[in-house]
């Protein structure tokens, strides 16, 4: 891990923190009261910042901490943020990625645009409160408390420093509440030898002379009080009685209140109790001693707990090493199955027992390791309401946005190939398939449109769906076009659902005029071409003054599935399982309607492909021939071969460029005795079956 | 460079950057002359950049020479450094001179 270049780690980083930054900006809008989103947008910021400025970012360091400051009176909650100011923000947020990612690409002017803009929008509502306020944050009434200030200790976590925070400025901070007396506490200092240069050892025990608020010295640690241990006690002056707030908080304390390690929270009920219990107060005196009160750190210890739960929850792992992972677990599946065959043709029977015993390791050996690659496809998710909010805006449709299934997991790399496709499925559901403001109004919706995008589990395949509630597909107007294109004779006979397929055609658009967002015609058939790629299909419905659903199935991995090994003449071949419906026996009956190649399964008429045909074939086929019968989603094709050899645990090994044009295969594998079957593309044979089918039909007709 | 055991001191000039992020290499250096030196002398005139890690290195090497019995002596601190320390409660002199063995005249 020590050879990763420090920068990356940082970009890697900021990253995800921009997508906090921008999900609880985003969250902001909807829920302008919600003080947990500020709090987390101004934390992602402000680590921003400061590990910016450590890796020598020092642009990102200072825009960011302009962007704090503005930002600053939304956080104290002076003003509200508004529709206009998170658009602002969500700028500045793209400005501070630019320089992260491609300062090249970033000028100044722009920066200080936002800035402008930014500080516009936090100043124009009402004069400028004296930000001082805070600072000189009014002193408890004294017939409250005798209190004369806080005694502080500060622990923070080892890896505090190499988050950018910096110990010595927060002291400073501190320092402008009042005067502050601070002790560095060196006892945890450790030898050179045992030493991580980077981890901060301090700890500091600090007077702070100024009878502030609480709330002020948690504004001081906000952004770093996951991380440290902060004890507040007040500090009395030394004539006043003993003080009886603290003794309050031994009954308060078991209760977690405050969000804060702050055991004081109860300081203004404690006068209300300190009557009745006064005649105990001799006994709680040596307890109170802020030095020696040992309750205080109840609290943070806690905290710690709760931290050390989650930080062994998860690890973080390259995403190569992964894929190494899984490239040497399928080079066991494939040496076990050569095992596996060993050990049948032999009769040694207790090879034939570590045999089985492998097939079952290797067996949960990839299930976990492709549970390892799982990532939930909300990751993916979050990315899409900026893009719905941009665009919602840019067209003036207000869309309502709607995930569900965010926990749905997926292999991280269909995820990845997944995130274009569903851009444009959005971006089609945005601009053709919600109507504008007034049309809706016009068929008595609501004004507001409404976009859906679901994940869910559906065997083994996971199903997402883009819902949206507009007008649905104008099923006339794409029939006309493909007749326009001369893809269909004018007045052939089409369903609805055939007629849609044609929206996936290449260069196919039925937009009058072609807008930035869409009607190039490049799109649907790229996301098809990119859904079919991971081996996932895609489906339309629609309803039309309703809206339309599209639906993306896709395997749960890329890497290994279930197979249907088969033979046709000498080549042998995979079919992968799950697509495989049933398997019949090819009948004299159908065997005899050589010309028409249907089958007659169960009442229904299902198309067949000869294989044999197919891949020529040399010498005579086999007495009984088998028919399997494939699906991709409603369509259904028999597939004719000699014989079914059974399943098999396939390692799909993709095809080299040189076979890039070769479309009826998706890739190959390695069977147990050393030689390769080629893995068969169902939803080319499907497509293939349909159209000859069609020629069929083409030609009774003529 | 050559190991030279009779070497009375060995004098190590600390560079201008003595902070987080290069403070890896400052620790090496440290260490580095600690195997080679029984009497470690630092010279802290050239830091520019100090912060928390500074300090907490500059103390850890005091004390560890304190434990090993071989004299390390912190000489001319930089006004960085300086700023550094008094803003991490180091206030006074006699503070400073409790946690860090130092000698004035630099010689």
């Amino acid at each position: 891990m020590s050879a990763t270049d420090p920068t990356e780690v940082f970009r890697q980083e900021a990253s995800e923190l921009f997508e906090v930054l921008e999900g609880a900006l985003l969250d902001l809008g909807l829920r302008p009261d919600d003080r947990e989103l500020v709090d987390s947008a101004f934390r992602a910021l402000h680590t921003i910042k400061g590990s910016g400025a450590m890796f020598g970012f020092d642009k990102v360091a200072s825009f960011t901490h302009e962007f704090e400051t503005a930002f600053d009176r939304v956080r104290k909650g002076e003003i509200k943020p508004t529709q206009e100011l998170i658009s602002v923000a969500l700028a500045a947020k793209d400005y501070i990625r630019a320089l992260i990612e491609d300062p090249q690409s970033t000028d100044d002017i722009i920066g200080e645009a936002i800035l402008d803009d930014l500080k516009r929008f936090v100043s124009s509502d009402q004069p400028v409160v004296p930000v001082a306020e805070i600072a000189e944050a009014p002193p408890v009434a004294p017939a409250e408390s005798k209190q004369a200030g806080w005694h502080l200790y500060l622990e923070f976590e080892s890896h505090i420093l190499r988050n950018g925070s910096n110990p010595l400025d927060l002291l400073e901070d501190l320092c402008k509440l009042g005067p502050c007396f601070v002790v560095p506490i060196t006892d945890g200092i450790p030898f050179l030898d045992e030493m991580e240069p980077e981890d901060c050892y301090l700890k500091w025990d600090v007077k702070l002379h100024a009878a502030c608020d609480k709330d002020a010295i948690d504004d001081v640690f906000m952004f770093v009080q996951d991380e440290m241990k902060l004890t507040l006690s007040p500090l009395q002056e030394v004539e006043a009685p003993a003080p009886v707030p603290l003794f309050q908080l031994h009954d308060e304390e078991p209760a977690p209140v405050a969000e804060m390690p702050a055991p004081v929270a109860a300081a203004a009920a404690a006068p209300v109790v300190a009557q009745p219990i006064a005649s105990a107060e001799a006994k709680s005196e040596p307890k109170s001693d802020p030095k020696s009160d040992p309750k205080p750190d109840a609290a943070p210890v806690r905290r710690e707990e709760a931290k050390q739960d989650r930080g062994i929850a998860t690890v973080r792992v390259q995403a190569e090493r992964l894929d190494e992972l899984m490239d040497r677990v399928g080079e066991l599946v494939i040496a076990q199955a050569r095992l596996t065959q060993l050990a049948s043709a032999g009769s040694d029977l207790s090879i034939k027992m570590i045999a089985e015993e492998i097939e079952r390791l290797a067996s949960s050996l990839r299930d976990t390791t492709m549970g390892a690659r799982m990532v939930p496809i909300g990751s993916l998710f979050g990315r899409f309401r900026r893009l719905v909010h941009d665009l919602s805006r840019d067209l003036s449709k207000p869309v309502e946005f709607v995930t569900s299934g965010e926990d749905t997991e997926l292999d991280k790399t269909m995820i990845e190939c997944l995130a274009d496709p569903l851009v444009h499925l959005i971006r089609n559901a945005i601009d053709h398939g919600i109507e504008d403001t007034a049309a809706r109004a016009a068929n008595g919706k609501t004004e507001q449109g409404r976009i859906e995008l679901a994940a869910v589990h559906s065997g083994a395949q996971v199903l997402v769906t883009v819902k949206d509630n507009g007008g649905g597909l104008n099923t006339a107007r794409i029939r006309a076009k493909a007749e326009e294109q001369g893809l269909i004779a004018a007045g052939a006979v089409l369903t609805d659902h055939e007629i849609h397929q044609f929206l996936f055609h290449p260069g196919f658009s039925t937009a009058q005029t072609i807008s930035a967002l869409s009607g190039r015609g490049v799109g649907m058939d790229v996301v098809k071409r990119t859904i079919e790629n991971m081996r996932g299909s895609i489906d339309l419905s629609t309803r039309p003054g309703q809206g339309t659903t599209v639906t993306l199935r896709l395997p749960l991995t890329l890497a290994i599935i279930e197979g249907l090994l088969i033979r046709v003449g000498e080549g042998r071949y995979i079919i992968p399982l799950s697509a495989v419906e049933e398997c019949v026996e090819l009948t004299a009956e159908d065997e005899r309607s050589r010309g028409r190649n249907f089958l007659n399964v169960r009442g229904n008429l299902v198309p067949f492909l000869r294989l044999r045909e197919i891949m020529s074939s040399s010498g005579s086929p086999d007495r009984h021939q088998k028919t399997i019968i494939i699906s991709t989603g409603e369509t259904r094709v028999g597939l004719v071969a000699d014989q079914i050899i059974g399943n098999h645990q396939t390692v799909i090994k993709s095809l080299s460029k040189l076979h890039s044009d070769v479309t009826i295969f998706s890739g190959a594998t390695i069977l147990g005795d050393g030689t390769a079957a080629l893995i068969l593309d169902v939803a080319q044979l499907v497509t293939l079956a349909q159209s000859k089918v069609e020629k069929q039909h083409i030609s009774e007709a003529a | 460079m050559a190991l030279n055991p009779t070497e009375p001191k060995w004098s190590l000039r600390l560079p201008a950057d003595c902070s987080i992020a290069a403070i890896r290499s400052v620790y090496d250096l440290i260490r580095e002359a600690f195997g080679r030196q029984e009497r470690l002398e630092i010279d802290c005139s050239s830091v520019d950049k100090a912060d928390v890690t500074s300090i907490q290195l500059l103390l850890s090497t005091a004390r560890t020479g304190e434990a090993q019995g071989r004299p390390v002596v912190l000489t001319s601190f930089s006004q960085s450094l300086r700023n550094t320390l008094r803003r991490a409660g180091f206030a006074s002199e006699a503070m400073i001179d409790q946690h860090f063995p130092q000698k004035k005249d630099g010689t």
